[in-house]
């Protein structure tokens, strides 16, 4: 009895169905991952594809009522850095882009704050509101204490 | 006293190094005078990076803010024991903790090694003198946990709010000692392909080692799921995030190399997906520390972007490389003469359990790593969130405990019908049973019952096997129920020992079934005095007590839970907490557990006016069950780790005198014997 090709057979099924599961949940769930910029740049083609945008807290436009659990803000391209930690001026000066973010029935993130870095999950609907089924934050370890205290 | 610490990681560096050239010149010229002096060379490295380690310490509990990481990670108001934890807060500390463990573990290897394996300790050794090089280089030159501030700031900005909780300060640790641990196997294993003693000598002397470090991946990722579960306040405990996968992947490996070297003790075959799996365990442990430090990959809790990253990935690669090219170079001799012979055999079953738990690693790694991957081939990141590891799993999960069940029972080599009849009869009928009983209650969910129908039967294996092992002793030696029950796990402590963490680890996924399908949800606005009800609860929101330190200031809610009965059960108190260094609100959740379910309620807004409170509450049901599993699978690992050098000598005499019944008694203690 040749059993070994036998054996090949099973674990080919094995790592094949692995592959299908795989493939299949990438079709299912993936979503775009896109900075504010990229997201402006794109807006015509994205539809109502779910999306994680990465972007940043845009002081002054924070609105958050605590009885109905809605966060209302704006997001901001997060600035690149040059190698000293520095925002690098844009060379040509842009038209700032930022989208409106209304975030309704999810705790207002402890993280959370107008300057913060923030990954909201959801969608882009019409007038340029992205509707928020969450707003993330990432947290930095290291603090830089407000130089007004 | 930072110039110490700088001094102290300077010369660690230098006898690491020496210790390499020493180990290997030792060999090759057959002068083991410089193996010795090697030796020598690693405690003294690990006496240089535990001053070090002190000195880092002694500046945190100071408050010594003339150290930048001491200023950058604590305050002169931070509690003494996070002062304490603070260690590993930072990217240098943490770096710092490892290259210490590293040390330490190398020393103990020496150590245990001082007259075993002197054919291959050496190399190994020197293969871990290597990783502790790569370390001890990153924190001389690359991230300096000893750098000063050029003026001295009057107050540190504080530990991350987060970070300030029991599980955190363990939870590190934990996952950094089994990490860490994870490379005296290899290091082992490498010296195996180094010097071609390719039997599984390396196996046997490091098996200690992986199942040590297999205990802490399990708790480093428990602790990491309860940090989650009470602190981040959205109800779960795992949310497939790149920090975590990087955590789990490692141990899905270690779960499959503690399983398939098994195979090898016993049949001599798979030596080169042994040696591979332990690589590639301790690939994973560096890759985690890549993805977490190195910011390629966002999460949401990747603490510290850095210039790691291309230092990582760099010496992963040439790890990789390098330990790829010595499997190619000794593969003729890692053929094994033996084969599969059926698939109704215990060899398959452990196969086919290795080949899903490396499927399911895979799955997580392509899962974390498809947005770079998208990008680098689309242009475009895309990403896929916790369904997509959810959908992956799930099958390939009820895979897994399918096998955890037959595994253990069938024989070796070829089962015959009658065996399978005798051996799972029972269990089947117990798992067809609760598959029934959970329909006729109303379960609907085809997933659930069949989770829980498996998980019923894997149950069941295990008390077949528990009460054969103990009607044995009872015939043999006419030992009492109890009795025999106590002897068989304590003079059998691998077998049942690993048949303990099973169980452990069918309550746990009973825990993770019942809590993924069931949790229900409740936000509500309430005035003091209001109430509203989730499940069979009704809360009533009593009010508001609020506390200043200068530490933090926290404004607390009281709410009262009623039973069904109208009854008060407990009065719960979710707590908003502001810390004052930082600047930074945190949110204290309030947990009642019971083995039915979690109640668990986040105060999730308070009303300018201070009436109203916003509460987010979540019903959980069986999650209790996680951490009962998590328990029981820590007593199980205790159980297999303890050292049981009589009864092995008692085997011993027994299989020299070798009658029958004596031989069927030393059976059951062979690790998986049969």
């Amino acid at each position: 009895m040749n059993i070994r090709p036998r054996f090949f057979i099973g674990a080919g099924l094995i790592i094949l169905a692995i592959g299908y599961l795989i493939g299949n949940a990438m079709r299912t769930t993936s979503e775009y991952y896109l900075t504010v910029t990229e997201v402006a740049a794109r807006q015509s083609e994205l539809g109502a594809q779910a999306l994680r945008v990465a972007g940043r807290v845009k002081p002054g436009t924070v609105n958050w009522d605590p009885n109905t659990l809605t966060l209302k803000f704006e997001i901001v391209p997060i600035p690149d850095l040059d190698a000293a930690g520095a925002p690098i001026k844009p060379v040509v000066a842009t038209e700032p882009v930022s989208f409106r973010v209304v975030a309704a029935g999810e705790p207002k993130p402890d993280m959370f704050a107008p300057g913060r870095d923030v990954i909201v999950e959801g969608k882009l609907g019409a007038g340029g509101v992205i509707t928020a089924t969450q707003v993330l934050t990432s947290c930095a370890s290291k603090y830089k204490p407000k130089q007004s205290q | 006293m930072p110039q110490l610490g700088n001094l102290a990681l300077a010369i660690a560096l230098i006898l690491a190094v020496y210790s390499i050239v020493a180990n290997i010149y030792g060999m090759r010229r057959n002068a083991p005078d410089f193996v010795v002096s090697a030796r020598h060379a690693i405690w003294s490295m690990c006496a240089m990076v535990t001053i070090a380690v002190v000195v880092l310490w002694v500046a945190l509990l100071r408050s010594d803010f003339s150290l930048e990481y001491a200023a950058s990670y604590s305050s002169s108001t931070l509690p003494t024991a996070y002062k304490i934890t603070a260690l590993w807060a930072g990217q240098q500390g943490s770096l710092l903790l490892w290259t210490w463990l590293l040390a330490i573990f190398t020393s103990v290897a020496a150590f245990q090694n001082r007259r075993r394996n002197p054919d291959t300790a050496p190399y190994a050794l020197a293969v871990l003198a290597g990783v502790a090089i790569f370390f001890l280089w990153m924190l001389n030159f690359v991230t300096r946990p000893f750098d000063l501030l050029p003026a001295i700031p009057a107050e540190g900005s504080d530990l991350n709010p987060l970070l300030q909780n029991y599980w955190m300060a363990i939870h590190p640790p934990s996952l950094y000692i089994g990490y860490v641990s994870a490379s005296v196997p290899f290091a082992f294993g490498a010296a195996a392909l180094i010097t071609g003693k390719l039997d599984d000598g390396w196996i046997r002397s490091t098996r200690r080692w992986a199942i040590f470090s297999w205990f802490f991946l399990t708790l480093g990722n428990l602790f990491g799921a309860r940090w989650a579960y009470e602190v981040l306040g959205w109800g779960g405990y795992w949310a497939w995030d790149p920090v975590e996968n990087a955590a789990f992947m490692p141990w899905l490996v270690m779960t499959a190399y503690l399983h398939s070297v098994m195979i090898q003790e016993r049949k001599d075959m798979l030596k080169v997906w042994n040696l591979s799996l332990i690589g590639l365990a301790f690939g994973l442990t560096l890759f985690g520390t890549f993805i977490t430090r190195s910011g390629v990959i966002s999460s949401v809790h990747s603490f510290t972007q850095s210039g790691l990253g291309p230092y990582f990935l760099s010496f992963l690669i040439a790890v990789t490389v390098a330990y790829t090219a010595l499997l190619i170079f000794r593969s003729k001799q890692l053929r094994s003469p033996a084969e599969f012979e059926s698939y109704l055999s215990r060899e398959a079953a452990f196969l086919f359990n290795n080949l899903i738990l490396v499927g399911i690693t895979f799955a997580v790694f392509w899962g974390t790593i498809f947005p770079v991957l998208s990008e680098a081939v689309r242009g475009v990141k895309i990403t896929v969130g916790p369904p997509f590891f959810n959908r992956v799993n799930a099958p390939l999960a009820l895979g897994l405990v399918f096998l955890t069940g037959i595994g253990p029972l069938i024989a070796w080599r070829r089962t015959t019908a009658d065996n399978l009849v005798r051996s799972f009869a029972a269990p089947v009928a117990i798992g067809v049973a609760t598959g029934i009983i959970g329909a006729a209650c109303g379960l609907r969910q085809w997933y659930v019952l069949t989770a829980f129908s498996l998980a019923a039967f894997v149950m069941g294996t295990v008390l077949v096997e528990f009460r054969r092992g103990m009607n044995a002793r009872r015939h043999l030696l006419a030992e009492p129920r109890a009795k025999a029950l106590v002897n068989l796990v304590a003079k059998n402590n691998r077998r049942y020992g690993g048949y303990v963490i099973h169980v452990g680890v069918i309550v746990a996924f009973i825990g993770i079934v019942g809590s993924s399908f069931f949790r229900t949800e409740v936000k509500k606005s309430v005035h003091a005095g209001d109430s509203f009800t989730i499940g069979s609860y009704t809360l009533r929101f009593l009010g508001f007590s609020e506390v200043d330190t200068p530490h933090l200031a926290s404004a607390t809610a009281r709410v009262e839970v009623l039973g069904p009965d109208g009854r008060e059960i407990t009065v719960m108190t979710p707590a908003k907490l502001f810390y004052i260094r930082a600047q930074q609100p945190a949110t204290l959740v309030a947990i009642r557990s019971t083995p039915l379910n979690d109640l668990y309620v986040v105060l999730a807004g308070i009303d300018d006016s201070g009436q109203t409170a916003t509460f987010e509450v979540f019903l959980t049901p069986l999650v209790f069950w996680l951490w009962a599993g998590g328990l029981l699978m820590v007593l199980g690992t205790v159980i297999v780790m303890w050292p049981n050098v009589r009864e092995r000598a008692a085997i011993a005499t027994v299989l020299s005198r070798s009658s029958s019944a004596d031989r069927e008694l030393a059976d059951l203690a062979a690790p998986g014997g049969d």
